[in-house]
């Protein structure tokens, strides 16, 4: 048996539209930890991770280990029908093929239920060590999703460098080039627009555009945005849920021209 | 066990032997009936069972010879007509020319129309050919004209012969068209004046309304021209490669200038390899034109050719292309010869020969092609006819003048056989380098197949 009950249910609204165009089918895996998913997008390139931890809900019952087979577009067509105040509980019995989101307005004066069938994904988990990154930019998750439409329309790809001056976005198309730098400022006034860079080292890395623009639509889920860098790893853009958990994009760079030219 | 095996083999043989055209001889009979020879020598046994038949007046006269004493000598005793030298066989060459007309009766009879008895005369000319020694009890005139021929023929023709039996009837009424020529020597060395007395009744005698094989046709005297033509031309696709046979064609031909018929015979004796060639060069269509005195030549052709399909089935589809250079060597061989005109026919009548011996060869199995008969005048004013194929060779078509373009053009036939494949491979690769760059460019611009684009499984590894 399983239920959970989220009183903010507009945050597993937001969560599925930043995933959604990410990764078509996945499996959320219900343990006494939490609500997770992880998954890659079909080209192999990106990875999705998200948690919700069981403390975030107001009702968490999980009896057993439990992974629920979703089409992530048909998910986020149910819970389109819910209203952004209203309380998301989801349930589901041991065995069944389905699953239940119940959508309880403020009021308590609308309930709806909303029954998906489950689907059986053959998806595996990636082991994901935990990594000492060279490089840790957190920013306005604002600043980082208009940083990275403003490239977009410019190149394809984006070049993230981090110094000891700031971070750099770098692109190069067509039409020209454009490169942004954002430099540390913790003197703000709100701390969720400040950008804070921890570098051990200067990293640089390509990324594709594409998949980091997929990224910023989870920026409604939390104000800031994480990236953590390193020259040997995918790139971590992490949006915290407040006092619930993440959603974690990882990205693998591409091979730099620069690179090439020199190998 | 012989007896039983032949019983067993007697009607088919029968069945091929009604054919006239089939010459049974012992070697022939123990190779299609693997059998030995003294086997196949035992089918011989079968007699008729007409008491007319075998009372014939071969019959009753071998026996009237047979039965005078040992003192008179006759055409059996003196071993006259017998082909046969060695100790053993006294000839008498000066006999009589009285007991003559004992073997003219029997080469009467033994083309009598029983085909029974026909079987036995021709199983017995064969062996004749084939071995010696029986001649000496076969007293039948017809063994001895086939002994003659092989004493012209040579040991290597011989068998060149019994693989082909319809060429071995036309050798054999050649001999004497050619003695015509002054190559009595050479055609029967043994039996001399007999044999010219024998031919001459033999002939006299081939007015039998049905005459059964070549032998009766070709004798008859008043259409004497008409009949050599009518075997050299038959002969001529199927000579060997003899050099005396060549050479008695050759003169034959060069002395008889009048007969058209025998140039074809000039045409094909000049190359080794004519025989083949020219049958190579028949195909399925029939030409346009064919001149009337031909016809029945051609007709003749064509039977004599049935037997041979089988056999040159092969070479006609590989030499096809050669055959066609072969037929520019004809004319530039028959050029000097005489007069443009009858040069012009003479290779006309190759076409027509051949492409008579082709209607039966290769039709069935390449029904596809047509042949055509194409005449053109070249830059030396000849008229020369062409047998070209249409359809796969389209090559064919444009023929140089010379034979040595010629030959360069069907060499092209070949090549553009082979071209078709080669050239649909740098069209396919024309067309597949662009569209393979297109896509490539327009995955690079998607994105979705960055090779540059690392894989996120090659940082993670699977739980």
């Amino acid at each position: 048996m399983l239920e959970l009950r989220l009183v903010q249910g507009s945050l597993l609204k937001k969560v599925l539209e930043s995933i959604k165009d990410l990764v078509n089918d996945a499996n959320f895996d219900c343990s006494a930890t939490g609500f997770s998913l992880q998954a890659m997008d079909s080209s192999h390139v990106a990875l999705v991770a998200l948690l919700l931890r069981s403390e975030g809900f107001e009702h968490y019952r999980c009896d057993r280990n439990i992974s629920m087979g979703m089409n992530l577009g048909n998910m986020s067509k149910m819970l389109k029908c819910a209203g952004n105040d209203d309380i998301i509980t989801i349930k589901a019995d041991d065995g069944s093929d389905t699953v239940t989101f119940m959508f309880e307005s403020p009021t308590q004066d609308k309930i709806a239920d909303f029954e998906m069938k489950l689907m059986d994904i053959d998806s595996e988990h990636l082991g994901i060590p935990e990594a000492e990154y060279h490089a840790i930019v957190r920013m306005p998750s604002a600043e980082f999703a208009r940083i990275c439409k403003d490239l977009s329309s410019i190149g394809d790809t984006v070049v993230i460098s981090v110094t000891k001056e700031g971070v750099k976005f770098s692109t190069r198309g067509d039409i020209g080039t454009a490169n942004i730098v954002c430099r540390q400022n913790t003197t703000v006034d709100k701390p969720e627009d400040a950008t804070v860079i921890e570098m051990h080292e200067p990293v640089t890395l390509t990324f594709a555009l594409r998949y980091m623009n997929s990224f910023t639509k989870a920026t409604p889920l939390s104000n800031t945005v994480t990236i953590s860098l390193s020259s040997d790893l995918p790139v971590v853009v992490e949006y915290k849920i407040a006092e619930m958990g993440y959603v974690r994009f990882y990205l693998a760079p591409k091979i730099e021209e620069d690179e090439e030219d020199k190998s | 066990m012989s007896e039983v095996e032949t019983l067993g083999i007697l009607d088919e043989i029968e069945a091929l032997v009604s054919d006239k055209l089939q010459v049974v001889s012992y070697k022939w009979l123990s190779r299609n009936f693997l059998l030995p020879s003294d086997t196949a020598k035992s089918v011989q046994a079968c007699i008729p069972k007409d008491p007319a038949t075998i009372r014939n007046a071969e019959f009753v006269q071998a026996e009237e010879l047979y039965g005078q004493p040992a003192t008179v000598g006759n055409c059996f005793r003196d071993n006259r007509f017998c082909g046969i030298s060695n100790s053993f066989a006294t000839r008498n060459v000066e006999g009589t020319s009285s007991t003559v007309a004992g073997p003219q009766l029997n080469g009467l009879m033994t083309r009598g129309p029983s085909s029974k008895s026909n079987v036995e005369i021709d199983v017995k000319a064969e062996a004749g050919t084939s071995t010696h020694l029986h001649q000496v009890s076969n007293p039948s005139s017809k063994s001895n004209v086939a002994i003659d021929v092989k004493a012209e023929g040579g040991a290597s023709t011989h068998l060149h012969h019994f693989s082909r039996p319809s060429a071995e009837k036309g050798k054999v009424t050649c001999v004497p068209a050619s003695k015509k020529g002054g190559q009595k020597n050479k055609n029967s060395g043994v039996a001399g004046g007999s044999l010219g007395n024998l031919w001459a009744h033999a002939s006299a005698k081939s007015k039998d309304p049905k005459p059964i094989d070549g032998l009766a046709r070709t004798s008859s005297p008043d259409t004497a021209a008409n009949g050599e033509a009518q075997v050299c031309s038959s002969k001529a696709p199927q000579l060997c490669s003899d050099d005396e046979a060549e050479e008695v064609n050759f003169q034959r031909t060069s002395k008889h200038v009048t007969g058209r018929k025998r140039r074809v015979v000039f045409d094909f004796s000049d190359e080794e390899n004519e025989n083949e060639d020219a049958v190579s060069l028949a195909s399925p269509g029939l030409p346009k034109s064919r001149p009337l005195m031909l016809s029945e030549e051609q007709l003749k052709e064509e039977k004599s050719n049935l037997d041979l399909d089988g056999a040159k089935e092969d070479s006609l589809k590989v030499k096809k292309g050669k055959s066609l250079d072969d037929e520019m060597h004809h004319e530039e061989i028959s050029a000097p010869d005489t007069g443009r005109e009858p040069e012009i026919s003479t290779i006309k009548k190759v076409h027509e020969i051949n492409s008579n011996a082709k209607t039966d060869d290769t039709a069935p199995p390449s029904p596809k092609r047509k042949k055509m008969l194409k005449t053109r005048i070249d830059e030396r004013g000849r008229e020369v006819t062409e047998v070209v194929w249409e359809g796969e060779d389209v090559g064919n078509d444009s023929k140089a003048d010379t034979a040595t373009t010629k030959k360069s053009d069907s060499e092209t036939v070949v090549d553009n056989k082979k071209r078709p494949p080669a050239a649909k491979k740098p069209s396919s690769s024309t067309h597949a380098g662009p569209s393979n760059a297109a896509s490539k460019a327009g995955n690079k611009k998607a994105g979705s197949k960055d090779p540059k684009q690392g894989n996120i499984l090659s940082f993670f590894k699977r739980a």
